[in-house]
């Protein structure tokens, strides 16, 4: 879609190094972590899109050697799964058995109901005599129920090939985690070599080729979910999902994809369909290939959580950002359907927060006119687009779409809809924005509309790493750029990776940024870099201090 | 008692007008005289009740947007509200303007029940247009009246002419708005609360219905309100010492321990530039069949139609000028009023600007004032239940979608009602209260 593309510049790079290609094997485990890297249930347990009377339930099993992910090969089982009120399994609330096989690639997905809600459970799972390993979860507080408060962890981004998770980690030490939110970018499609960390393969991906195949994208999913940080982060909390564009092809829109070569890597809507519905098989998520990923939870009267798909339905990105398309009215991002579902849910007065889980940035952003050569140069890497003064920087965003992101930004006006949050990953930075109400008039007034709130990636390559520059040095004046000429930007990291935990209460909601020391190393820790808050009604962020 | 002393609130004299009312004059704070009547019998020096009494004072601080009230900008209101329960998603109810929202709240019951849909009607058994201010307009009965038949109680203070004229003499003690300002037909806060000082000094009502105006009155009227928004910015603040005068007088009258404070607005405001306007008739004029048939009545951001032509075009002729007035950039729906439950009074379509736009019939100069409400984008409000009774709940913050119409429920059941006949259209927001 641009003269510089992610692939364009892993190209220009030159010699990429392999690190650990020789001596890890596929989904070695971290150095932290035990791992399940045996056995029937090798890929761990994981729940997700949780209901207030259920929550689905997800394992993988190898019943025989034979039986690899992708191969399509292995035998039909029967895998019972059993769900507790105490993690001892003391009484059994709910239990159920299911049939799987080579058709949907030995995984099992379950929908466990008949449950309370705001409850804590304990699942498990059996094949013959072999236990899994014990998953926990929580259920949505019922409908309208008060609700005093919500954690939820904020990740995406997280490219396997360059780092460890220890993002994945850390969050799922964090204590009363209702729920992680994952907003895409799950898993990358790259061969090793194609995109790592800076030049260096820290674990190479399996298969060892750009995926475009279902045999592909299945032994992509398996190999993610056997790092030992992921099923540990399964493990402790129902996910809530949507894919952005790696969970398929980069820049992926409803015709096609930049990482995608019409004919010799085969038809986009065949490549496509093998993502999905890898997808669906693999991940703990309502969805079922083919079918509708964008949907509406509630989380009784505090919040509800539209997860949206920018993917399936958008038109072809502008080529640049002063490509009339931007403006044209035709162009979607979500789609007609999509877009009045969003609307209308957002009107709805039947829960206080309205968050949406929003895969690219809706913020309007421009670009600063007083970069350098060389930082202009590095955003161009980083958002793979060309760079223009004054702009809208990145035409893969809401940005990209002008007359969608205005028709959301002026409903959130025009119904005076209050407390919407925008949670928002792909950018790989650390972002917390007011939107708007009128930009003319918002450097006077302030007013605004909403807030967004942008986690920064798990792994994934970010500015210091394009510069080749330590962290936080030549990009803190590239910050202060985008900060002055964007005034509605509180807050923005380009280098850090890393997660975050959104806090939401009645009286308001609160995003803390944490980051890690070292993505490449598996010991690295991690530490809290900024916390910023959103008191009721207001629509605005502002700095929070006191404890995370 | 010494009328012109600064420090004196006592009972100047007590006349009887036959046996329709009693006239009170009272010494205020500042020296004025303020002057209430009272129902036939009505006590004026009641003697003090139980110390488990509950006084509820509902203050509408008229226009208040509910991020207006800011610790540095009202203080007083922003106490008030950290230290009881609020309820920040609260909304207003259409339409968005003073009288249909404060006869919800006295109400509890939705327009098409009450018969006040708006501030503005077109009156078709007159053939006029005209505003909504008089006491038979309502047609439904009000928590004032329920709480008298019970045997207690009930005050209004009302800031608005208009609103004194649709409440009329329901309550126990009334006040009559004044000194009027001119064209903005509303008495200055400060000498609202000088009438709520003194009711609640002289009869002690169980209930006290308040309404301030300052903050609407100077949101309509500034002209920077796009932007700088100074006069309405000073009116807040002038407000809130307003409110200030009157919870220090209720602690210093030993009142405050059984008082429980009801803080909202009835809408709040948004500001249009001057190109900014919308004039159905100017969007019809190029249809003189349909315009001829068709009466506006404007209410800022909010315009209801009525047809007035043959019944046999009736649809017809509606479908057209809906999609007419439809298609202007600054119109934000057109709708039928019933699905807004506004009832027949509100005509037959009711047409909304998006913000930062406003009506201006007939003619585009009609509607100079920047600040205008009416329209969805001015539903959120204040809401926050306050005071110092046990009963309130202190520091709670409630993620409940309070509105206007929640008013009459949550005092009945603060006072122990039954609701009315047919029941109330609210919810009592009972979770602002211990027990």
């Amino acid at each position: 879609m641009s003269p510089f593309t992610r692939r364009d510049v892993l190209r220009a790079a030159g010699t990429v190094a392999v690190v650990g290609a020789a001596t890890a094997s596929v989904g070695a485990p971290s150095a932290l972590s035990a791992p399940v890297t045996a056995g029937p249930f090798r890929h761990g347990v994981a729940s997700g899109d949780p209901l207030p009377g259920g929550v689905l339930l997800w394992t993988r099993v190898t019943p025989s050697n034979e039986s690899l992910p992708g191969s399509g090969a292995g035998p039909e089982v029967t895998v019972t799964w059993e769900v507790s009120n105490s993690p001892e399994f003391r009484r059994i609330v709910s239990r159920g058995s299911t049939a799987t096989g080579p058709w949907r690639d030995h995984t099992v997905k379950v929908d466990a109901t008949g449950l309370e809600p705001a409850t804590t459970y304990w699942y498990r799972f059996r094949m013959g005599k072999v236990v899994s390993p014990v998953g926990r979860t929580r259920t949505a507080p019922a409908s309208g129920a008060p609700v005093d408060g919500l954690r939820i962890g904020v990740v995406s981004c997280a490219n396997l090939q360059a780092g460890w998770f220890s993002s994945y980690r850390h969050l799922a030490a964090h204590p009363d985690l209702d729920l992680v939110l994952h907003l895409g970018d799950y898993l990358y499609e790259y061969a090793p070599g194609e995109y790592q960390a800076r030049d260096v393969v820290v674990r190479p991906h399996d298969p060892a080729i750009e995926m475009t195949v279902l045999e592909h994208y299945r032994r992509r999913h398996a190999q993610y979910k056997q790092d030992a940080d992921l099923q540990a982060l399964h493990a402790v909390a129902p996910f809530v999902v949507t894919w952005d564009d790696h969970e398929s092809a980069n820049d992926a829109w409803s015709g096609g994809a930049e990482n995608h070569t019409e004919g010799t890597e085969g038809a986009w809507q065949a490549r496509r369909a093998a993502a999905q519905q890898a997808y669906a098989e693999w991940m703990p998520v309502r969805y079922d290939a083919g079918g509708q990923l964008y949907r509406r939870l509630t989380f009784g009267s505090l919040a509800s959580l539209s997860m949206l798909d920018l993917r399936t339905y958008r038109d072809e990105q502008a080529s640049g950002p002063t490509d009339p398309a931007v403006d044209d009215p035709a162009r979607s991002i979500t789609g007609e359907a999509q877009m009045d579902w969003l609307l209308n849910g957002l009107s709805s007065q039947d829960a206080q927060w309205k968050l949406v889980g929003n895969p690219v940035m809706i913020t309007p952003i421009r670009f600063p006119s007083t970069l350098s050569t060389a930082e202009l140069g590095a955003m161009q890497q980083l958002l793979g687009t060309t760079t223009i003064d004054g702009v809208p920087y990145n035409v893969d965003q809401w940005d990209g779409y002008a007359a969608d992101q205005s028709r959301v930004l002026r409903h959130l006006r025009d119904r005076a809809i209050s407390d919407t949050v925008f949670l928002t990953g792909d950018i790989h930075s650390g972002w917390a924005c007011d939107l708007p109400a009128d930009p003319a008039t918002y450097p006077v007034n302030g007013n605004s509309v909403g807030v967004e709130l942008v986690c920064t990636s798990v792994t994934s390559d970010n500015l210091d790493d394009i510069l080749r520059v330590p962290p936080r040095t030549a990009s803190l004046s590239v910050e202060s750029a985008f900060k002055a000429n964007n005034p509605q930007v509180k807050y923005l990291d380009f280098d850090s990776h890393g997660y975050s935990v959104l806090n939401v209460t009645p009286a308001g909601l609160r995003m803390d940024w944490y980051v890690l020391t070292e993505r490449t190393d598996p010991r690295s820790t991690v530490a809290r870099s900024q916390s910023w808050q959103v008191a009721a009604g207001t629509q605005k962020v502002t700095p929070a201090g006191g404890q995370a | 008692m010494n009328n012109t002393s600064s420090s004196v609130n006592g009972p100047l004299s007590v006349n009887q007008e036959a046996t329709r009312r009693q006239i009170l004059r009272w010494g205020a704070m500042g020296g004025a005289a303020v002057i209430l009547s009272g129902a036939p019998g009505a006590a004026w020096a009641k003697p003090k009740g139980p110390q488990e009494r509950v006084r509820a004072y509902v203050l509408v601080v008229d226009g208040c947007r509910p991020d207006e009230i800011t610790p540095a900008l009202t203080p007083r209101l922003a106490a008030l509200r950290g230290s009881g329960t609020t309820y920040p998603a609260a909304r207003s109810l259409p339409v968005m303007e003073t009288i249909p929202n404060h006869v919800m709240m006295m109400t509890g019951a939705r327009p098409d029940r009450t018969g006040v849909p708006a501030n503005k009607i077109y009156d078709r058994a007159e053939g006029v247009q005209r505003d909504l201010d008089r006491p038979t307009d309502l047609r439904f009965p009000t928590i004032i009246e329920r709480l008298n038949q019970a045997g207690r109680t009930t005050g209004t203070v009302l800031s608005k002419e208009y609103l004194y004229g649709i409440f009329g003499e329901r309550a126990t003690y009334r006040w009559e708005p004044a000194p009027i300002v001119p064209v903005s037909g509303h008495a200055p806060d400060a000498a609202t609360m000088d009438a709520i000082i003194a009711m609640v000094d002289a009869a002690d009502p169980d209930l006290v219905f308040t309404n301030l105006g300052d903050v609407d009155r100077m949101g309509h009227s500034d002209l920077s309100g796009t932007t700088l928004q100074a006069a309405r910015t000073a009116a807040l603040a002038s407000t809130d010492r307003q409110v200030g005068r009157f919870i220090d007088h209720l602690t210093a009258t030993g009142k405050w321990d059984t008082s429980v404070l009801l803080v909202l607005a009835d809408h709040s405001m948004d500001w249009s530039i001057p190109t900014n306007v919308i004039s159905v008739d100017l969007i019809l004029r190029e249809r003189e069949d349909l315009r001829s048939q068709v009466v506006i009545a404007q209410n800022g951001g909010a315009d209801l139609l009525y047809w007035t032509g043959p019944a046999a075009s009736r649809d017809s002729g509606l479908a057209e000028v809906s999609s007419l007035v439809a298609a202007h950039p600054g119109v934000l729906a057109v709708a039928d009023p019933s699905s807004l439950r506004l009832g027949p009074e509100a005509g037959d379509l009711i047409a909304t600007c998006r913000a930062g736009w406003r009506f201006s019939d007939p003619y585009v100069v009609s509607n100079p004032i920047p600040g205008n409400h009416g329209h969805p984008a001015t539903e959120p409000i204040p809401f926050f239940i306050s005071g110092g009774s046990p009963r309130v709940r202190a520091g709670v913050v409630s993620s409940e979608q309070a509105r206007t119409i929640d008013v009459a429920p949550t005092l009945g059941f603060l006072f122990g009602m039954n609701a009315p006949a047919g029941g109330y259209d609210g919810t009592a927001r009972s979770s602002a209260f211990t027990g």
